[in-house]
């Protein structure tokens, strides 16, 4: 990618690759200040520094925005000016003001995706010494993920619950799960009120049934409505995604969706170096921060791949069926055509692409 | 006059049904998802992604049964004490009489329907221990058998075929993998054990308080 595409301001005072700075001092050689804008440039949507610095404000907003870029930028620039710190703490504060006014994943062109997941990786390198592996893979032609749930064969042994913890990277402290397993009265119907979903004596209990609910990657997405910032959207793949680091954390998305598919990061998530996965997607199961949104993914990092979510393979019954809707071959759309399936809150119109089944 | 006013009124048409059209050919809605998914794999190409590498520690053969053609875990291969006939040189009535100590298979019970429908030659050939039987004494390999399974279990068999019944593995790009019965079942045992559950959410219980 070349300097001048950046869609966000370097500073690029210990980079590897220096880049040569014309006179201006505005990365061009050529022509004078603004002069090197391309007319396909200009209708670029506003992003990253330019969506912070480049509209109209009042002076006291302005103080505001600049004092808490500074205090970060001020921070990088000393380190990386400094004489004293070693080349690795300069190429830290590089990078973390490079992902300080980074855009929104949703706007980036893929070298910008790669670029970003390339930062990323270095720096949990610098800062562990250990390799990760973060793919920013796109959405692939031709897909749309759905998932079809078997209400009778599911017996409640949480086996999906462990290897989605697992896999996902969630907060062990706070002990997050994306999925729940409610532990309900037979003839009772669907009556959340009164059921469990937090059970611990042998299972299958005797005169109960158990559902599942996660995120259901709803078609018509209430929880990207609401979002202010568009931190959340649905990708081409039907999949609903939060850039963790675009995200706020108004929780908006929290109170919209009606199926309570997302989590909130209320305190720093922490899990033990050697139970990292690191096999990631950015925006998947990467390391989160405090006080952002996550959710269920689908195992954004293996189904993009070609692999079932971690529930899926753990599943010991059989009850979790995934794959591609459009695939008039695949085994999902034979559970849809061939069963007797419903969703959750269908009256809602969210059109979620999770269905229940029975035998 | 009227002509004009004709002229007007059909200009005023057009240019009506132009945005009207075009504003619903610029939307990709659909009015439900079931709608979305009949539009959008009316063209499917297929994908570039295929759950081969997952596969490949994976011994398998492939089966087509009716409009179904996917990939079962190879059998006989995974059997202990397979081929049969490794030990079973004498006729079974022969190994009776002769009292050779402790019993091989002496860990096996059958709580598999009842003794009035199930014994042990339901499924196993006395004469040709090496494979299957069915109902019917036709032969069934022990790679393919649930072709026995499915004999009585007609409903799970098709739930099966489909994709409703039982696990796919590898993933969910193709070819198609999926467990066979015994896989999951033991025949001779094939309901699923009670047990506790992998885990318990204690911060849950503290958050409710």
């Amino acid at each position: 990618m070349s300097d001048n595409s950046k869609k966000w301001f370097s500073l690029n005072l210990n980079s590897k690759t220096k880049q040569s700075t014309g006179s201006c001092g505005c990365g061009s050689t050529t022509g004078g200040c603004g002069s090197h804008n391309n007319t396909v440039e200009v209708e670029q949507k506003k992003d990253g520094f330019e969506q912070v610095f480049d509209v109209k404000m009042d002076r006291r907003t302005a103080f505001k925005q600049l004092t808490a870029s500074l205090m970060i930028g001020a921070g990088a620039v000393s380190t990386s000016c400094s004489v004293i710190a070693g080349d690795e703490t300069k190429e830290k504060s590089q990078i973390d003001w490079e992902e300080q006014f980074k855009g929104n994943y949703k706007l980036m062109t893929d070298e910008e995706k790669n670029a970003t997941v390339n930062r990323l990786v270095r720096s949990y390198q610098i800062r562990t010494g250990k390799t990760l592996n973060m793919s920013s893979k796109n959405a692939e032609e031709d897909v749309l993920f759905g998932y079809a749930f078997n209400i009778s064969k599911c017996q409640g042994y949480m086996d999906c619950v462990s290897a989605c913890v697992e896999e996902n990277n969630q907060d062990r402290n706070s002990q997050m799960q994306y999925i729940r397993i409610h532990e309900m009265k037979d003839g009772n119907g669907f009556n959340f009120n009164e059921a469990d979903d937090n059970y611990y004596h042998e299972v299958p209990a005797e005169g109960h049934f158990y559902m599942g609910t996660q995120c259901f990657h709803c078609d018509n997405p209430p929880c990207v409505e609401v979002c202010p910032v568009q931190a959340t959207w649905r990708e081409d793949d039907g999949l609903v995604v939060v850039d963790y680091d675009w995200c706020v954390g108004c929780r908006y998305c929290m109170a919209a969706c009606p199926y309570d598919g997302r989590r909130f990061n209320w305190g720093k998530p922490e899990v033990p170096e050697e139970d990292v996965n690191k096999n990631q997607h950015y925006l998947g199961n990467r390391l989160r921060k405090k006080g952002v949104m996550e959710k269920c993914t689908f195992c954004i990092q293996r189904s993009r791949a070609g692999k079932n979510p971690a529930c899926v393979d753990a599943c010991p019954t059989g009850a979790r069926v995934f794959g591609n809707l459009l695939d008039p071959n695949s085994t999902i759309r034979w559970v849809l055509e061939n069963k007797k399936v419903f969703r959750l809150k269908e009256d809602l119109g969210t059109e979620p692409k999770f269905w229940y089944f029975m035998d | 006059m009227t002509k004009h006013y004709m002229l007007k009124i059909l200009v005023c048409a057009v240019l009506f049904s132009l945005v009207f059209v075009s504003c619903n050919g610029h939307k990709e809605e659909y009015h439900s998802v079931m709608e979305r998914i009949e539009a959008e794999s009316e063209d499917y190409h297929g994908v570039t992604l295929s759950s081969e590498k997952y596969l490949e520690e994976l011994k398998s053969i492939e089966i087509t049964e009716g409009d179904f053609t996917f990939l079962i875990p190879e059998r006989k291969s995974q059997i202990k004490s397979y081929a049969c006939t490794e030990c079973h040189t004498k006729s079974l009535n022969e190994l009776q009489d002769s009292n050779i100590g402790k019993k091989a298979h002496w860990d096996i019970s059958i709580v598999h329907a009842n003794e009035n429908i199930m014994n042990c030659a339901t499924c196993h050939n006395i004469n040709d221990m090496d494979n299957l039987k069915s109902l019917t004494n036709k032969r069934i390999d022990f790679n393919n058998s649930y072709n026995l399974c499915s004999q009585c279990h007609t409903k799970q068999f098709n739930d099966w075929k489909g994709g409703a019944h039982g696990k796919n593995i590898g993933g969910w790009a193709p070819p198609r993998a999926a467990l066979t019965c015994v896989n999951c079942h033991n025949p001779h045992e094939p309901h699923f054990e009670s047990r506790w559950p992998a885990r318990f959410n204690t911060q849950k219980v503290k958050e409710r308080e």
